[in-house]
């Protein structure tokens, strides 16, 4: 199929979505109460973009999540990459991990509000975590995954010392799996911003929570198709830079 | 278990080993027993023998890559500044896929003390020695098999090493690449005298490039043969050599 001919069924599949929304809304099926009508999300926004309350929860909501990315993506890397280089280490905290690493990053919502308070810190912890677990599991198989035989050219041309192993072999055969760990972390990260700003972190989440306990439903539309469109900009940045980086590939 | 040892007094030999044995793991029985072989400085050798003869695993010792079980291998290693001892050429060309053709030319001298400018100027001149100087700026997976091979070769022809080690360079090559490419390595040979270890387990490769022919084989291997290469570059001559090796060492190729 054309390129061409592709973005014209994506874009009639979405018109066809919205009018199908419009039209059960409109037809007084479901209470317009429990379902908003998409054409009342514009108007939405302007109330809330006039108020100044748009701006400012969505730049609430970018710094949570860029603290939290940027910490979960570090760490997340930082400890997977250690553990598949270094086998004592990994199992020295292999059970730690398989203990830790099933608790979903809203378990510990208690435990963020006790040593963070309800602040900006605790919610940019629980997006930390869930990205740090997404980072850890993909660079660990992706440092496993290095071409070993690369790994022994570096021996045969004197490069086999820890630090040119690490940064002239290693790390960039495994950055095609990391970055889609990163890629992965972006999306998660996102989807957790809502969960951690729930319990009245200022934020897309807590303005979702407060528009609901109003049933103001078009309102909680809006801050989904935020959320939608924000997540949409990151991913599409990240693309562009990630095919720069790996331009090496066929 | 007996690393390679660097000796700089002059010698005759690039490489002496003595009395080599080769083995995997502790227990198991060795692969390659009372290997003595010193290979002259300028010379070109090929090691023959049937696969898993344990001919690749005899260079990755000579390279360091494996420690031999007993014996000793000696690499005399020249005085002049900025070099390897050994540049290792793979089957498989091993380029690293995220540096351009240049850079991994470059891989052996980072390292080394050798400036930025010289690093470069020296990829430059191996390039221009495979004749792929219009290629610096590829990505490995614009290349030709054949092509990678060359860039492999201008690898470790920019080590400057003492011996260049090469474990079966052309075997994954098409018939008409692998010709090409052995003359061109003939062509290197002569121009530039670096000694040449060169294992494949085809005869008429050997006969046509070595001037001296080692042969393995048997339970455990050991060496067979060890021939001064008379041929000729005359193609009759070529031919009752390739026939006359062969039948002399039919018996140690059933393995």
């Amino acid at each position: 199929m054309k390129t061409y001919n592709k973005i014209a069924l994506s874009a009639l599949g979405v018109i066809v979505f919205l009018l199908a929304w419009e039209a059960v809304a409109r037809s007084g099926i479901v209470p317009a109460r429990l379902l908003p009508s998409p054409s009342a999300v514009p108007a939405a926004f302007l109330t809330e973009f006039k108020s100044g309350t748009w701006q400012a929860m969505v730049l609430a909501s970018l710094s949570h999540y860029l603290v939290g990315l940027s910490l979960g993506t570090f760490l997340g890397v930082s400890f997977g990459t250690a553990a598949a280089l270094w086998g004592k280490w990994d199992a020295f905290q292999a059970w730690v991990v398989r203990m830790l690493r099933p608790i979903p990053a809203i378990a510990w919502i208690p435990f963020a509000i006790i040593w963070f308070g309800v602040s900006e810190g605790a919610a940019s912890f629980l997006i930390a975590l869930t990205v740090f677990w997404i980072n850890y599991y993909a660079s660990y198989a992706a440092v496993r995954g290095v071409d070993k035989d690369l790994i022994e050219l570096g021996y045969a041309f004197g490069q086999g010392g820890l630090i040119p192993r690490l940064f002239k072999i290693i790390l960039p055969g495994a950055l095609p799996g990391i970055l889609s760990g990163l890629r992965a972390g972006l999306g998660q990260g996102w989807m957790t911003v809502v969960a951690a700003e729930l319990f009245g972190i200022s934020g897309l989440g807590m303005r979702m929570m407060e528009a609901s306990g109003l049933l103001a439903t078009h309102i909680v539309v809006l801050y989904m198709v935020t959320i939608a469109l924000l997540y949409g900009v990151s991913d599409f940045l990240f693309m562009q830079v990630q095919s720069r980086v790996l331009s090496w590939q066929r | 278990m007996a690393a390679v040892t660097l000796s700089k007094t002059a010698a005759a030999s690039v490489i002496d080993l003595q009395d080599v044995s080769i083995g995997y793991g502790k227990d198991a029985p060795p692969v390659l027993v009372d290997v003595n072989l010193s290979v002259e400085r300028g010379s070109f050798v090929a090691i023959v023998g049937p696969s898993g003869v344990g001919k690749s695993t005899l260079l990755r010792v000579v390279a360091g890559l494996h420690s031999a079980r007993s014996g000793g291998v000696t690499i005399h290693q020249d005085q002049r500044p900025g070099h390897r001892p050994v540049g290792l050429v793979f089957q498989d060309s091993r380029l690293l896929p995220w540096r351009r053709v240049i850079r991994n030319v470059e891989f052996g001298l980072e390292g080394l003390p050798v400036s930025r400018d010289e690093r470069r100027r020296r990829a430059e001149a191996a390039l221009k020695l495979v004749r792929l100087d219009g290629y610096a700026r590829r990505w490995p997976y614009e290349l030709s098999g054949g092509q990678r091979q060359r860039i492999g070769i201008a690898r470790a022809m920019a080590v400057d090493p003492d011996i260049l080690l090469m474990d079966e360079p052309f075997g994954a090559l098409d018939a008409i690449t692998r010709h090409n490419l052995q003359d061109e390595l003939r062509r290197i040979h002569q121009e530039t005298g670096k000694t040449v270890l060169f294992v494949t387990h085809d005869l008429e490769e050997a006969v046509h490039l070595a001037d001296r022919i080692i042969v393995l084989g048997g339970t455990p291997a050991r060496v067979v043969r060890d021939v001064r290469n008379m041929a000729g570059r005359d193609g009759s001559v070529f031919r009752d050599q390739v026939e006359q090796l062969r039948s002399e060492i039919a018996d140690n190729y059933s393995i």
